[in-house]
């Protein structure tokens, strides 16, 4: 059998965006058809309906009236399609380090930015199919009340504003890390540190700090957002000030990630 | 440097206060298959990855295929790298690592699919193209890691211990490999192992690494002649034979005048450094003939590029 025939030519460099899809598109079968991605998918759903069947029952009892049986829904889906992302980006270099593949892909001319835009933008095809099944659960909650438009606009809009923050920040972390054990225990306790705020008591929340905490604060924002609109029924245009603290949070993420990824090495901080 | 494949100058490399790699020198030519050699932690994989744009190092300079180490990108598009701890995605297939990697260095997904068809026949695998690497064994992904260096036409190929951890008939699978690669494409191999019969079997030259400095490099003869000049030789005779050809040797006078008896049938004969080994081999054999002491065999010890390796790397 004879060899591939030998090429003194070099190939098209490949440039930032034609690598990145190629990475994502990598990604996106390895986690949809090889990896994590169908059995996430499957427990997202059975805790969503589980808190769906609660709320419904409560509702029918009237302990829950309709709007904030969508709203615990909404706020569920959220929290729990970011934290999915939060996994799949935490892993996304780290992952590779630890599995000792990182350093082919480096050996490629492709911009080592591509591979982690390639991943962020796999992990979040997680909450887009995660927004989907959710979606199906609002309609159904939501029947009758009016809702339903407001509730998967607002929905839809603030859990990408988080998966994308998560994103970038889980990568930013797992760029930084050398196993995946550092960077999913940093990436969970940050994201537990940023849910602590909307736990604080109604006292601590009051005064200019705490408002600036609830703003700034990028989950307690966006489930104020949530609670904005679809429980004190206020238009989708009226409190978007409380998407500010979720968009600066995925500005400086990215920017962060950025950075770090146009220096990603083999080992972290070793040139 | 027209037909240098690899150049370095004062190649340095620290991690923290350890010294890895201490200003090295290199030159290999086009089509040259070089044999790295060194101890463990001698540098050799430090090296590999400052030439390989992975590391970036201290001090010195260095080119690979005629291009500069400072344009990473450009380096990368004309190597082909096996690392020492390659990683495969186990929930791959061969097939779809290999073409995926094809895109990667611009190819497009119907040529990186066609060279990844291509180069799995290449390496043997075509058989199991389709199959999960996970369900691979050690030297079949070792095969199929060549098969990825290769996969974008490299003109130098750096091979950090292919053979690590195969069984013997893995290791001959690579190393025969390895030998076609570079005859039939006239590709510039650098080639790490800690296999110094089949090194000396497979490569035209080695260099010797110790201690982060380089401590030979030249011809597999070139190396041998300077740090391992032969110092005994081994006959083997027939086992009753053996006291008289001892008194047969000694008798005649050869420079190995202290023969003494190992076991029944072997005979250590020492050298005189000055003697060729060539010319001492004959006498050796022509007193033996003469007294009628059937000679089994002769072999000369420490002229092999293993006795090299220990007398360059012994510690100090």
């Amino acid at each position: 059998m004879s060899a591939p025939t030998s090429g003194a030519t070099v190939s098209p460099r490949p440039g930032l965006a034609r690598s990145s899809a190629v990475v994502c598109r990598q990604e996106l079968r390895d986690l949809w058809l090889s990896g994590r991605g169908i059995p996430l998918l499957l427990a997202f759903s059975v805790l969503l309906s589980v808190t769906s069947y609660l709320v419904a029952s409560n509702q029918a009892l009237n302990f829950l009236e309709q709007r904030e049986s969508v709203n615990l829904t909404l706020q569920m889906a959220v929290a729990v399609g970011g934290l999915m992302v939060l996994l799949i980006a935490g892993d996304g270099v780290s992952g590779e380090r630890e599995r000792e593949t990182l350093e082919s892909l480096l050996l490629t001319p492709a911009p080592s930015r591509s591979l982690v835009l390639g991943k962020a933008a796999a992990a979040l095809s997680l909450w887009l199919a995660s927004f989907v099944v959710t979606a199906v659960y609002v309609v159904f909650l939501a029947r009758g009340v009016g809702i339903v438009a407001d509730a998967l606009v607002s929905g839809f809009l603030v859990g990408t504003l988080l998966s994308v923050f998560l994103a970038g920040f889980g990568l930013f972390i797992s760029v930084l890390s050398s196993s995946n054990r550092f960077s999913l225990s940093v990436a969970l306790f940050a994201l537990l540190a940023l849910f602590a705020p909307s736990q604080l008591p109604t006292s601590a929340q009051n005064g200019w700090a705490g408002d600036a905490l609830l703003h700034f604060d990028p989950f307690t924002a966006g489930l104020q957002y949530l609670s904005k609109v679809i429980v004190d029924a206020h238009g989708l245009g009226s409190d978007l000030l409380w998407l500010v603290g979720p968009a600066i949070a995925a500005a400086a993420a990215w920017v962060a990630l950025w950075v770090a990824s146009g220096r990603l090495r083999l080992t972290p901080g070793r040139r | 440097m027209g037909d240098t494949a690899v150049w370095s100058e004062g190649l340095t490399k620290r991690y923290g206060a350890t010294l890895a790699v201490d200003s090295v020198d290199l030159e290999v030519a086009q089509g040259t298959v070089l044999g790295f050699l060194g101890p463990n932690g001698a540098g050799k994989t430090t090296v590999i990855r400052m030439l390989s744009t992975i590391l970036e190092p201290d001090a010195g300079s260095f080119s690979v295929a005629g291009v500069s180490g400072r344009d990473r990108v450009a380096v990368r598009e004309r190597i082909g790298v096996l690392p020492e701890s390659a990683g495969y995605p186990r929930h791959q297939t061969g097939q779809e690592w290999l073409t995926y990697h094809g895109q990667l260095f611009g190819r497009s997904v119907g040529e990186s699919r066609t060279r990844a068809e291509a180069w799995l026949r290449e390496v043997g695998l075509e058989e199991r193209g389709s199959s999960l690497i996970g369900a691979y064994s050690r030297g079949m992904r070792q095969r199929l890691g060549i098969a990825r260096a290769l996969i974008h036409d490299p003109q130098v190929l750096f091979l950090d211990e292919p053979t690590l951890g195969l069984d013997p008939a893995g290791q001959r699978q690579i190393l025969e490999l390895v030998s076609l690669i570079a005859r039939q494409r006239n590709v510039t191999v650098v080639f790490s192992s800690h296999l110094l019969a089949e090194v000396e079997e497979v490569c035209e030259q080695v260099l010797i690494l110790n201690q982060g400095r380089v401590v030979a490099h030249g011809t597999v003869a070139e190396v041998v002649r300077t740090a391992a000049a032969p110092r005994t030789a081994v006959v083997q005779v027939p086992a009753h034979d053996t006291a008289r050809a001892v008194a047969v040797l000694e008798h005649a006078g050869v420079t190995a005048a202290q023969a003494t008896q190992r076991r029944a049938g072997m005979i250590v004969v020492g050298l005189d450094s000055g003697e060729p080994p060539s010319s001492f081999a004959g006498v050796v054999l022509t007193t033996l003939v003469e007294a009628d002491v059937a000679v089994l065999g002769l072999e000369i010890e420490g002229g092999r590029l293993s006795d090299a390796f220990l007398t360059l790397t012994a510690p100090s």
